[in-house]
């Protein structure tokens, strides 16, 4: 390989994974493009709209910003990594129950911030929540039905610490 | 409502929740082809400006880069619109405006796409732009149009404005203006194709509305239409820019001449440079009362800038003139929305049409005269309310369907308890609690023309049903709603329903998803085609059942009749026995609302079939040191008609709420200053209000199962409830929007609160 691409190994969603990427490319595009993961999404590539949040090592991170050769060594979920086999997460069918979902643009990246900041907070007040997802722009809903959603996992433990 | 229904009113699982939740939706940015190319547009450096010579020579020895397209590469009528024909797909002579496409170039990667752009040498001869409408309605402004800049007229006249004005108690004239709003709908606009082994051009978009990008590519390229064909992809938001076709043309132009696959993903900066915006208004308003608070007469002038070209400005300057007199009875109109082309950015649709930029104005006044009589806002607003029976100021009968007041009343409530407890509570010196309210009407589907929708509905011998609507789902829930209205007809659940959307092969021409059209119009076309489909099952049972076809129901898969539910039969036997027999079990629907074009001078006419009403209460919080605006909650009544999906009528009052406080009070997009979108804010969830919807359901006789519409509805009253909060929180008003930080501020310095309350 050139000295322009770089040899990264990582896990994501479970899997362990080694490849060739080039150096300047954001961990967006090696989950997009090398991944082929398309439920990230690019909504403005700079780091102000959450579309693109991953889970890199537990914690939320706006992919955009983050350079693919960053990811060496780490523990990468995305959103493809939230269901099990044909299982819906928890989190996931809550946001059904509770019509979170409009255009659903949004919505991996919304549940990746979720997600991640369940793990660390049993017991969040709604204020928290909302605090929590302000990084991920949402044009249709007006957040409403996802605070809901969100309130409603915390009723269910099954929804807490990750799995 | 007495009526029980098994899928209408029931907040059902929505089609495709599954998939979005697990991110599996194919976004156009996401569709997978065989080593596409990739587009990138070369713009114009100027704004106004007559372009001499293009040279493409040298980007098309760039390695990498595989097309340089220009106009003349364009067989067929180099123009698009969908109401006036004025935009071009790439500039010939003339650019009008920083967005003018002037070169498009199709290359292996981006940066060679981009390497392309920039070898691209264009001559210009520079020509005077001008950005402000006003201007360009002077003699010797430059002309940006042949046929000069003023793109549209709309006046509404009745009665005789004069003699109101001259009988009134009281006059109020004030001028409100607002800003170009970006619709930042999350999913950039993108869209991707190929040519196939037919050499049709494939094209996915993200759109709304797949069978006019169809109509316009087939006249671009001088095609025939099986030669075209057009997929709705998962779309992100639309919001009514995605009404023009953005990136559909360049994408076409591509395949026509290179026929290997391509995408055409905009960056969000391309999508702010490129893409439509909210007309800004600048609305001159004189309304008169009597003693008691009667509106008496009404007379607008108003100007919106739809910048280079018209998309929808007609429709947006009609409909803004049409409910310019707000949701009352007014005796004398006399209202003129002029739209002017300049050479900012076009602007077109977004949701409301121009109806928000005006509620800003009649809802101001409202509070305006309500204080000068010294009567509460909620009471003027009943006073003057419309109801069956008024005449609106087309001169249309409201006769059915009119639950404004329903509206006003089921807000009540919250109103005085807000005004009594909550006011008063405010816990800091520096703040200043404020009760708003803002009111709307809205007519359903587009302004005094023609719209309809048209739907097929499918069964097969076995009894599967499958619905083909060309109605773009934008994640709004029409695929839902639409659904539900089927399995409603035909007595079986929605989840045995297919539902193909969207692609100009399968579905027919369901007209556009906006102006709220899609429940009411597309609800009526899927609901005609089933019962059509409904009608021959029923035919067939008869002869099974052998008892008169008026007491058979379809109910849980079954023809069964009134009161004895144990004889039945199963639609799929009744389907295999129709299909046997040659009959037809594949049902066209159609619906078209019933309306009289409105007079071209008098604008007298029935614009709509059915109008949506609301009011909305907001409490905000001003910080008078800061400026700073918080609006706690908003109390959102809508009259609806009847919610086919309660919850995604809740979901749309929430996202259109959580769009008018961005409209409010933070949103202002300027040419040349707003590229990023760190320079364009729009509601985060710290943001929004808590939102209270209550849905008020006037049953709309011509609606499916009474239902009427609801999506621009839910946004248009939240501005003018909070300017209205902010007014009366600081005895100060706002006549500008957004009514950003340094305006409040100022209006809190202006008003004397700027430093500690002495209480
Ligand atoms: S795409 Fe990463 S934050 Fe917007
Ligand atoms: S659901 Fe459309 S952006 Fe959130």
């Amino acid at each position: 390989m050139n000295q322009n691409t770089v040899q990264i190994e990582f896990t994501i969603n479970g899997k362990k994974v080694t490849t060739n990427i080039p150096s300047h490319v954001t961990a967006l595009h090696v989950i997009r493009e090398i991944m082929g993961l398309k439920g990230s999404k690019e909504g403005c590539g700079i780091g102000e709209c959450g579309a693109c949040t991953i889970q890199v090592d537990d914690k939320a991170v706006n992919s955009c910003l983050m350079l693919g050769a960053q990811l060496h060594n780490r523990d990468v979920m995305t959103i493809e990594g939230l269901s099990k086999e044909k299982k819906l997460h928890p989190l996931q069918e809550k946001f059904i129950e509770n019509h979170a979902v409009q255009c659903g643009f949004c919505t991996p990246g919304l549940l990746m911030s979720t997600h991640a900041f369940l793990k660390e907070n049993e017991n969040p007040d709604r204020q928290e929540i909302t605090r929590a997802i302000a990084g991920n722009l949402c044009r249709c809903t007006g957040y409403q039905q996802i605070i809901t959603s969100i309130e409603a996992a915390l009723q269910d433990e099954s929804c807490r610490g990750g799995e | 409502m007495n009526k029980k229904y098994r899928s209408v009113g029931r907040s059902i699982r929505k089609k495709g929740g599954v998939e979005k939740v697990k991110g599996d939706p194919v976004f156009a940015g996401d569709i997978e082809l065989d080593n596409p190319l990739v587009l990138k547009v070369k713009r114009s450096a100027y704004a106004h400006a007559l372009i001499r010579n293009i040279n493409t020579e040298e980007a098309l020895k760039i390695d990498g880069v595989k097309g340089v397209f220009t106009s003349k590469d364009i067989p067929g009528v180099n123009l698009l619109g969908i109401i006036n024909r004025d935009q071009p797909l790439l500039a010939e002579e003339r650019v009008r405006s920083l967005a003018d496409g002037i070169a498009l170039v199709a290359a292996e990667t981006e940066e060679a796409a981009q390497l392309g752009i920039d070898a691209i040498h264009v001559e210009y001869e520079k020509l005077p732009a001008v950005f402000n409408p006003v201007e360009a309605l002077k003699d010797g402004a430059p002309k940006i149009h042949a046929k000069g800049n003023v793109l549209f007229t709309r006046a509404v006249l009745k009665g005789n404005a004069d003699d109101g004005f001259e009988k009134a108690y009281s006059i109020i004239e004030k001028e409100y203006t607002t800003s170009a709003i970006e619709h930042n709908y999350m999913e950039p606009d993108a869209g991707a194709g190929f040519v196939d082994e037919d050499g049709c051009l494939v094209i996915y978009a993200s759109t709304q509305n797949p069978h006019y990008d169809h109509k316009e590519l087939v006249s671009l390229f001088a095609l025939e239409d099986e030669n075209v064909r057009i997929i709705q992809a998962a779309t992100g938001g639309g919001f009514g820019s995605k009404l023009d076709l953005n990136v559909q043309g360049f994408i076409g132009l591509a395949l026509l001449h290179l026929k290997v696959p391509v995408r055409y993903v905009y960056s969000r900066e391309e999508a702010y440079l490129a893409t439509a915006k909210r007309h800004p208004f600048t609305i001159k308003i004189k309304t008169a009362t009597d003693r008691d608070g009667r509106l008496i007469a009404t007379r607008v002038r108003a100007v919106c800038n739809t910048g280079a070209y018209g998309s929808y400005g007609i429709a947006v300057a009609s409909r803004s003139a049409v409910h310019g007199t707000g949701p009352y009875s007014v005796e004398n109109v006399d209202i003129e929305v002029k739209c002017v082309y300049t050479n900012q950015t076009y602007c077109g649709a977004m949701r409301g049409f121009g109806a928000p930029q005006m509620a800003l104005a009649h809802e101001s006044q409202m509070d305006l005269h309500a204080e000068v009589l010294g009567i509460d806002p909620l009471a003027i607003r009943l006073l003057n309310g419309l109801e069956v029976g008024s005449l609106s100021g087309t001169g249309q009968l409201l006769t059915s369907s009119v639950g404004f007041k329903d509206c006003l009343h089921a807000i009540a409530p919250y109103y005085e308890e807000a005004k009594k407890s909550w006011v008063s509570t405010c816990s800091t010196p520096f703040k200043r609690r404020g009760v708003g309210l803002g009111a709307m009407w809205y007519g359903i589907g587009n302004t005094g023309v023609q719209n309809p929708s048209t739907a097929r509905v499918t069964m097969e011998p076995d009894g599967t049903v499958t619905v083909f609507t060309g109605c773009a789902e934008l994640g709004q829930g029409s695929t839902t709603v639409l659904c539900q209205i089927v399995a409603e007809i035909l007595g079986i659940s929605p989840d045995e329903i297919s539902m193909v959307v969207g692609d100009t092969r399968y579905t027919t021409n369901a007209g556009a998803t906006s102006a709220s059209r899609q429940t009411y119009i597309s609800g009526n076309a899927v609901k005609d085609a089933a019962e059509s489909l409904a009608n021959v099952l029923l035919t067939e049972a008869v002869n099974r059942l052998q008892v008169p076809k008026n007491t058979l129901v379809l109910e849980n898969g079954e023809v069964t009749t009134t009161g004895n539910p144990d004889c039945g039969i199963g639609i799929a036997v009744l389907a295999g026995r129709i299909h046997d027999k040659g009959g037809v079990l594949s049902w066209q629907g159609y619906f078209d609302p019933e309306t009289v074009p409105l007079d071209p001078k008098t604008g007298a006419g029935v614009p709509y079939a059915t109008y949506a009403f609301a009011c909305q209460m907001a409490m905000v919080e001003v910080d008078t040191l800061t400026g700073e605006v918080t609006v706690e909650k908003v109390v959102a009544a809508h009259d609806v008609g009847r919610a086919i999906h309660p919850e995604n009528v809740v979901g749309q009052i929430c996202g259109g709420v959580a769009m008018g406080v961005g409209f409010a009070l933070m949103e202002k997009f300027e040419q040349g200053k707003t590229e990023s979108m760190k320079d364009y804010h729009i509601p985060t969830a710290s943001d929004v209000p808590e939102v209270v919807a209550i849905i008020v359901e006037s049953e709309e006789p011509t609606g499916p199962f009474g239902a009427k519409g609801v999506g621009e509805p839910a946004l248009i009253p939240t501005a003018p409830a909070v300017i209205n909060g902010i007014s009366s929180a600081l005895n100060y008003r706002i006549y500008d929007l957004p009514a950003s930080l340094e305006r409040v501020l100022e209006a809190s310095i202006q008003a004397g609160h700027f430093g500690v309350q002495e209480e």
